[in-house]
């Protein structure tokens, strides 16, 4: 295993014994990089968790994560990360619920989930059933929403500031002195779900030469239905004789004469008079 | 501290219907000893605590959401905020995720040096808390000799990553760039010479002091079930005197060829765990030795250039390493769906990265696992009984860092 991140030593059959253990509440598992994560029904999460710290020496509740996905039915997804000091493993139990529905609380498991709960709470909006201390803890007394929820702007809708004029604190909407920017470098050849401006044009021929998903003769075809009817082509240029020059009439003229006539006209400028020797630098 | 004014006065009521009122104080959220902005509301019975109530969050700055909207490489210097007393651990278990979603290979001499920048970042974070835990029972002198250390310490950082405290120097397949030799040596010097000196000479001064003992041992008690129930981590556990340590248990880069000792604590009690962090620093010592003496040649980054940039001076010459360091930094690497908890040893306890990548270019989650959350959650149970001026040594051996905490 090339990766140097913290080595757990892999626990044997875990996921079977955890299966036969939990009975219905257990949903699936799985074993990715290294990881045991299991799912467990919502309604069971308390005893699954004691089953697990009793049974299979998970002493300590590392952590309670919330992870929103907006598209699924149960959006939110809580995650438990469970530790054991004496078998030296991890364990990831996740439990899915949306906003109305609460997850029974783990602080008779854990006390440590007190706070840990609050956070999920106060991060997500997850209700969580027999906490009896579900406050706000990270956010400011009195916010307003549920900060790490996906549709939730980065920016957040209230800004505080200290007013000279009322000598205390006020909160006002958020005003950005620029558009909030986000840059998506995602390249669009690897499934960049966003249309740039132009995109919509790619689906007709443009201009020849341009780049297209479609054939020769489909352009061919739509080329000859966009254009109602050739206009006859232009009367093309000739030079029969040799004063059609175009260059206006002196040169016509000019070019008519023969060019041995030509040739004789008498030179108008003067003969070039031979340049002065050069003198030499440092003579005066 | 305000205290309230209202105070029951015991000589005016008659015998027998003393009406014994509660009352409750504020401690912070400005109050040196509160190790940053944390409003600890004190219900008091006389001078004894009854109740103790933490409100965090007033350093709050979302940096989870923030991690959300950047690369991963613009969401690195993030960490480097979280704890700012040890920037590197913090980093550590963020490129350690990423490498392990990634299944990334780093080369030897990149595995030494974090782990011995990683040890540096433990002394100068223990010298900044011993200091101040010693200044909040009353002692003076210890804390400046202690921040002589770690200035020597920011100094080698600088040297090391440019940078006294938010270095940026971990980064995924490796660290940024190699260290000058002189630098490794000077290392070295110091490990032998001032080090020991200093710090012993300020240890020496407190850890057999009679009022520093009086201030410390035997306050704020925890057992060895309530360490695992409140979910501790790092030299709070092992204070507990649970040999719990994850360089140890679960090694991670080339912690498994160091030979160190895990040192616990017999009581559980505030005294336990400043020595066990003064243990720590010497055993931090060591390992950083181990590491200059077995420190091999090489690059100490992967020379993938899909996640990790060309040198600088390669991109004048060469097209290809300057196309690679263009996508770098605008798109930035893409990272296989899936999820992952990784835990290090960070100086304050376990520090976790639970990151969920959707196989894009930024984390689709990242949730920090702060050491100092469980632990400021078990002040209630802790101060407990205990006196009004005992708050400050329970907070001070418990190391707690709000950029950290409140995130």
């Amino acid at each position: 295993m090339p990766s140097v991140a913290p080595l757990v030593p892999a626990r044997e059959g875990l996921i079977d014994a955890v299966k036969a253990a939990l009975g219905p509440a257990f949903l699936s598992a799985k074993d990715e990089v290294g990881e045991v994560s299991i799912d467990v029904a919502r309604e069971s999460a308390a005893e699954a968790l004691t089953i697990l710290r009793d049974r299979f020496d998970y002493q300590q509740l590392m952590e309670i994560a919330g992870v929103d996905y907006p598209e699924r039915a149960e959006r939110f997804e809580v995650v438990y990360h469970l530790l054991s000091v004496t078998k030296n493993h991890r364990l990831r139990v996740r439990v899915s619920t949306d906003e109305e529905t609460p997850v029974p609380s783990v602080t008779g498991v854990y006390p440590v989930a007190g706070w840990l709960e609050r956070e999920v709470f106060d991060m997500y909006g997850v209700l969580f059933a027999g906490n009896a201390d579900l406050r706000r803890i990270l956010t400011d007394y009195g916010f307003r929403g549920h900060p790490q929820r996906k549709d939730f702007p980065l920016t957040g809708y209230v800004e505080l500031r200290y007013s000279e004029e009322q000598k205390r604190v006020v909160y006002e909407p958020v005003r950005l002195a620029q558009d909030f920017r986000t840059f998506d470098f995602l390249s669009p050849w690897e499934g960049a779900e966003y249309i740039l401006p132009g995109d919509e044009k790619a689906k007709l021929p443009e201009a020849k030469g341009a780049p297209t998903p479609l054939s020769a003769d489909e352009i061919k075809e739509a080329d000859a239905a966009r254009s109602p009817a050739a206009p006859p082509p232009p009367t093309p240029k000739t030079t029969e004789k040799k004063s059609d020059t175009g260059a206006g009439e002196p040169a016509n003229t000019e070019a008519a004469k023969p060019s041995r006539a030509r040739k004789a006209a008498p030179k108008t400028d003067a003969p070039k008079k031979p340049r002065s020797p050069r003198k030499p630098k440092g003579e005066a | 501290m305000s205290e309230t004014l209202t105070q029951p006065d015991a000589t005016t009521a008659p015998a027998g219907e003393t009406e014994i009122n509660n009352y409750t104080i504020n401690f912070g959220p400005q109050h040196p000893a509160a190790h940053g902005v944390l409003r600890l509301v004190l219900e008091l019975d006389g001078e004894i605590i009854e109740r103790v109530d933490p409100h965090i969050g007033l350093l709050h700055r979302g940096t989870e959401k923030l991690c959300e909207y950047k690369t991963y490489l613009q969401a690195l210097p993030y960490f480097d905020r979280l704890d700012y007393c040890s920037p590197l651990p913090m980093e550590h278990s963020f490129v350690l995720a990423i490498e392990k979603l990634m299944d990334l290979e780093i080369p030897l001499r990149g595995q030494y040096m974090r782990v011995l920048f990683a040890e540096l970042s433990r002394i100068s974070n223990h010298m900044l808390n011993l200091g101040s835990h010693v200044m909040d029972v009353g002692a003076m002198t210890p804390n400046l000799w202690l921040f002589e250390i770690r200035e020597d310490c920011m100094n080698f950082f600088e040297r090391a990553t440019g940078a006294r405290m938010h270095s940026n120097w971990f980064r995924p397949g490796g660290v940024r760039q190699d260290v000058p030799l002189k630098l490794l040596t000077d290392i070295a010097d110091w490990l032998d010479t001032r080090l020991p000196r200093l710090f012993e000479d300020a240890i020496s001064l407190v850890a057999d002091n009679r009022i520093f003992k009086q201030r410390n041992v035997d306050i704020a008690f925890v057992s060895k079930e309530d360490a695992l129930a409140w979910g501790f981590s790092g030299p709070m556990i092992r204070g507990a005197g649970i040999p719990w340590d994850i360089r140890k248990s679960q090694p991670y880069e080339v912690y498994d060829r160091m030979d160190f000792d895990v040192p616990i604590g017999t009581k559980g009690d505030c005294y336990d765990r400043f020595m066990v962090r003064v243990e720590e620093v010497r055993q931090s010592a060591r390992i950083m030795k181990q590491c200059l003496n077995e420190m091999p040649e090489g690059p100490v980054a992967t020379l993938d250039r899909k996640v990790f940039p060309p040198r600088r001076a390669e991109m004048k010459q060469s097209m290809e390493a300057l196309i690679h360091h263009f996508k770098l930094f605008t798109e930035g690497f893409h990272v296989p769906a899936g999820e992952v908890y990784v835990a290090t040893e960070s100086p304050k306890g376990e520090f976790g990265v639970y990151l969920v990548s959707d196989g894009t270019n930024m984390p689709y989650r990242v949730k920090i696992r702060p050491t100092a959350f469980s632990h400021l959650q078990a002040m209630d149970f802790m101060s407990k009984g205990h006196m009004l001026a005992d708050v400050t040594a329970i907070l001070g051996a418990m190391d707690i860092v709000f950029g950290e905490c409140d995130r």
